[in-house]
C-alpha cells in the first residue's frame, strides 16, 4: 500500500487526535487572517479618507508650488493642458483649487490658517464640503437642555462626554451617543430640537465663507459673523479681505480642522491678486482602486510638460504613508507574536501526538517496518492535517471578512471619544480578499511543516526496546 | 587706559568718521518725504509708492499712495512697535512678532530692519582698513565688528563713506559667521531740502540670486514741526 494512503488511514484510526490537531492550525489561521485584514483595512479607510478629504489621488501643479507653496507659484492653468487632462479615460473631471496661508482675526484673537480657495460645486465630488456642513452642535447650552428632556440615562452620559462635539451627520451622533435603533426617532427629534445648527454653503462670485469648526470655535464665532483675512498676495501684494461665514464645516481631521477655511476660488483669487490663477487642478477619477490610479498617473505624467507637475497621492502625503508605514510594522509584530503563539500550539499538540504513539511506533518498527517509510507516512499525516486546517480556516475566514467588509465595525460612546481624541476615526474596517490570504496560509504551512519535524527525529531515534515498554 | 592702548592707532578717527556720516544721515529732528519702492524679482518687478513722516529714530507714519490696490494703507512705527490700518477690511492690527522677518510690502526690507535701528557709532568697534573710489567718489572703508554686550543683529559691517562729505555710498552686511547677507548701496547723490544726499539706495540679499529692493526718494523736507500726536493710531486712519 502506498504511504499517502496509509497516511489518510491513520488519521481516521483517532478521529479525535486529527481533530485537535487540524483544530490548532485552523484557529492559526483563522486568527491571523480576520487580524490581518482589519489592519490592512483600518489602514486603507484611514488612508482613503485622508486622500479623499484634503489632497485627493493626482494633484497637477506648477512645479515650483510643491517646493515652495507661495502664492507666487500660482499659474494660470490653460484650456489645452485641462482639455487634455479631461480626455483621459479615466478622469471624470478637474477641480480647481488655491491654497494660501493667511493671518484671522476676529475681535482679540488672531491665528495663521490655511485658505483654501474652491468650486464650491466641483469640489463635492471629490472633499464633499457641503456635506461636512455642521448639522448639530453638542454646545453646552444644548447639552443642559437635553439634560432636562425625557432621555435614557445612558445617552445622557454620553452626552456629558461628547459636549463641545459637532456632527455634520445622524450617523455619527447616535453611534457617539450610543442611541438604540428603536428609540432613534424620539430621541433625535429631541437632539434637533436643541442642538441643531443652520448652515447656509459659498458659492461661486458671492464674498462668504466656510471655517472649520475647531477654527470657529476658537475664535468664537458662527454664521453669520464676519472674519479678517491678511496675508500676502500675488507678488508682495497685501491680500486683505472682510467676508461673512457662511457656514461652519467638521473636517474629520483634527490638524485640518483647526485651520481651514474656505472661500470660493474666484474669491480667493480676487483676495490675492491673483486673477485667473491656480495652485493646483485635482483630478477626479472614474476609477480609485490603486491600480488604475498608478496607470492613470502613468499615461497623464508621460504627457505632462513643464511647468505643470504631476504628484500622486504617495507623494503628497509623505508623512502619512510613513506614519502608516511604521503603523504597518507595529501590526507585523503583532503578527509574528500572534504566529508564535500558534507554533506553540501545533507544536504541542505534535508532541502530544507523538508522544500517544510511541508504543505504536515501536510495535511498527519491531515487526519489520523500515523507519523511512513511517517517517514518510508521518509527514503525510502532517501535510493532511494541515491542509485540513487551512482549507477549514479559510473557508471560515472568508464569511467574516465579507462581513466585516460589508459592515465595518463602528465604535461608540467612550471607545469613539478615545479614537477621536487621537484623531482617528473609530472605524474599524476588513480588506477585502487580496494576497495577504496566501501569505498567511503559507506561513501557517511552513509552522506545520517545522512541527511535523520533531515527530520525524523522534522516528528515526526510536528504540525499539524502550518504545515498546512506554 | 591700557585697552584704549592696543586698540589700532586710527581707531579714534574711524569712529569719528563713523559718527558725524550718521549725524548727516540722521541727525534731523524730522523728515517728510515722499519715495517709491521698487521690489526687483527674477520674473517680475513691481513698484511701491509711499509718503514717510519721520521725527527722531523712534517715531514714523507711512502712508501708501500706490499702486491702487494698496492705496491708503499706514504704517506707523512707535518705538519699537509697528502697526498696520487696512481700509478694505477697516481693520488695525499690530504686526504680531511672527511677521518681524517678513519683507515689508514683499520687499527685502524687513519690518525687523525698520524697527530695530540699533546705533552705528555706540554698538560696534570701527576700524579705516583702506580706501576706494565709489561712485567716483573717493571713499574710507571702514570695518565695524559688533562688541560683544550689544544686541545687535549683524557680525560685522564694512561700510564706505564719502570722505568729503561723509556720505553712506555702500554697505555689506555680514553675520556672526562671518557671510555676506546683504549689500546696500546709495547713489544720485543730490541736494534735497538744502542737503546733499544719495536718493537711491538699494539692497541686494546675498543668497537670492536676481532680488533686489530700490528706494528712490523723490522730495523730501527737513526739520518741519510735526506734533506728538500725529504718530497716533488715530491719524494712521485719517491721514492723506
Amino acid at each position: 500500500m502506498k504511504n499517502y494512503k496509509y497516511a489518510w488511514r491513520n488519521l481516521w484510526r483517532n478521529k479525535r487526535r486529527t481533530a485537535i490537531t487540524a483544530a490548532s492550525v485552523f484557529f492559526a489561521v483563522y486568527f491571523a487572517l480576520v487580524m490581518r485584514s482589519m489592519q490592512l483595512g483600518t489602514y486603507d479607510y484611514m488612508f482613503k479618507s485622508i486622500i479623499e478629504s484634503y489632497s485627493g489621488y493626482i494633484q497637477i501643479q506648477n512645479k515650483e508650488f510643491w517646493e515652495d507653496k507661495i502664492v507666487d507659484n500660482a499659474m494660470e492653468f490653460s484650456q489645452e493642458i485641462e482639455s487634455g487632462l479631461m480626455s483621459d479615460e479615466n478622469v471624470k473631471e478637474t477641480i480647481p483649487r488655491f491654497e494660501s496661508f493667511a493671518l484671522v482675526s476676529s475681535g482679540s484673537r488672531t491665528k495663521g490658517v490655511m485658505v483654501m480657495g474652491i468650486d464650491p460645486v466641483k469640489e463635492n465630488l471629490l472633499s464633499g464640503v457641503e456635506g461636512r456642513l455642521v448639522k448639530y452642535n453638542l454646545s453646552d447650552d444644548a447639552v443642559e437642555k437635553l439634560m432636562n428632556e425625557n432621555i435614557p440615562e445612558p445617552v445622557k452620559k454620553n452626552l456629558e462626554l461628547f459636549r463641545g462635539d459637532l456632527y455634520s451627520g445622524d450617523g455619527r451622533i447616535q453611534l457617539d451617543l450610543r442611541i438604540k435603533d428603536k428609540d432613534a426617532d424620539e430621541i433625535m427629534q429631541v437632539i434637533k430640537e436643541h442642538a441643531s445648527v443652520e448652515n447656509g454653503y459659498i458659492s461661486m462670485g458671492e464674498e462668504g465663507a466656510l471655517v472649520g469648526g475647531r477654527l470657529a470655535q476658537y475664535l468664537g464665532l458662527s454664521r453669520g459673523d464676519s472674519i479678517v483675512l491678511i496675508g500676502q498676495g500675488y507678488h508682495g501684494t497685501t491680500a486683505a479681505g472682510i467676508y461673512e461665514i457662511k457656514g461652519i464645516v467638521h473636517v474629520g481631521t483634527p490638524d485640518i480642522d483647526s485651520r481651514i477655511i474656505y472661500l470660493p476660488v474666484d474669491i480667493c483669487q480676487e483676495l490675492y491678486s491673483a486673477p485667473g490663477m491656480l495652485t493646483s487642478l485635482v483630478l477626479h477619477l472614474g476609477s480609485n482602486d490603486d491600480k488604475s490610479i498608478d496607470e492613470t498617473i502613468e499615461r497623464i505624467g508621460n504627457d505632462l510638460e513643464e511647468p505643470y507637475r504631476l504628484l500622486g497621492w504617495k507623494e503628497m502625503n509623505e508623512t502619512v504613508v510613513s506614519q502608516m508605514d511604521a503603523d504597518n510594522k507595529s501590526g507585523m509584530i503583532m503578527i509574528g507574536i500572534l504566529y508564535l503563539v500558534i507554533a506553540f500550539g501545533v507544536f504541542g499538540t505534535v508532541l502530544m501526538m507523538t508522544a500517544e504513539r510511541r508504543r505504536e511506533f515501536g510495535v511498527l518498527i519491531s515487526i519489520g517496518m523500515q523507519k523511512t517509510k513511517m517517517a514518510s507516512v508521518m509527514i503525510f499525516e502532517m501535510i493532511y492535517m494541515g491542509l485540513i486546517g487551512i482549507a477549514a480556516g479559510v473557508a471560515v475566514a472568508l464569511p467574516s471578512i465579507i462581513y466585516g467588509y460589508y459592515n465595518p465595525i463602528k465604535f461608540s460612546s467612550d471607545l469613539a471619544k478615545m479614537f477621536e481624541d487621537y484623531g482617528f476615526e473609530p472605524i474599524m474596517a476588513f480588506q477585502w480578499i487580496d494576497t495577504y490570504f496566501l501569505w498567511q496560509s503559507v506561513v501557517v504551512a511552513i509552522i506545520v511543516f517545522i512541527a511535523a519535524l520533531y515527530p520525524v527525529r523522534k522516528i528515526f531515534r526510536l528504540k525499539e526496546v524502550n518504545a515498546l515498554k512506554a | 587706559m591700557a585697552a584704549i592702548g592696543i586698540l589700532p592707532v586710527h581707531s579714534q578717527n574711524a569712529a569719528e568718521i563713523i559718527r558725524i556720516a550718521d549725524d548727516k544721515f540722521n541727525g534731523e529732528t524730522s523728515s517728510v518725504g515722499t519715495m517709491s519702492m521698487t521690489i526687483v524679482r527674477p520674473t517680475w518687478e513691481r513698484t511701491v509708492t509711499f509718503k514717510n513722516w519721520a521725527r527722531e529714530n523712534d517715531y514714523a507714519l507711512t502712508l501708501i499712495t500706490g499702486p491702487a490696490r494698496e492705496k491708503g494703507q499706514t504704517f506707523l512705527k512707535r518705538g519699537t512697535e509697528m502697526w498696520n490700518w487696512n481700509p478694505t477690511v477697516n481693520r488695525l492690527i499690530k504686526l504680531p512678532p511672527s511677521m518681524m522677518s517678513q519683507g515689508w510690502m514683499g520687499s527685502d526690507y524687513t519690518n525687523d530692519d525698520i524697527l530695530r535701528e540699533s546705533s552705528i557709532v555706540d554698538d560696534y568697534i570701527h576700524e579705516i582698513i583702506g580706501e576706494e573710489v565709489i561712485e567716483e567718489r573717493l571713499c574710507y572703508k571702514i570695518k565695524m565688528t559688533a562688541k560683544e554686550e550689544s544686541s545687535v543683529i549683524w557680525g560685522s559691517q564694512i561700510r564706505w563713506i564719502d570722505k568729503q562729505d561723509y556720505l553712506f555710498l555702500k554697505a555689506e552686511l555680514y553675520d556672526e559667521d562671518g557671510y555676506l547677507v546683504r549689500t546696500e548701496t546709495g547713489s544720485d547723490v543730490k541736494v534735497m531740502d538744502g542737503r546733499l544726499i544719495p536718493t537711491r539706495l538699494e539692497l541686494i540679499p546675498a543668497d537670492e540670486e536676481g532680488y533686489k529692493t530700490i528706494v528712490v526718494f523723490e522730495t523730501l523736507e527737513f526739520n518741519k514741526p510735526i506734533d506728538d500726536s500725529f504718530f497716533s493710531q488715530q491719524n494712521m486712519k485719517r491721514v492723506r
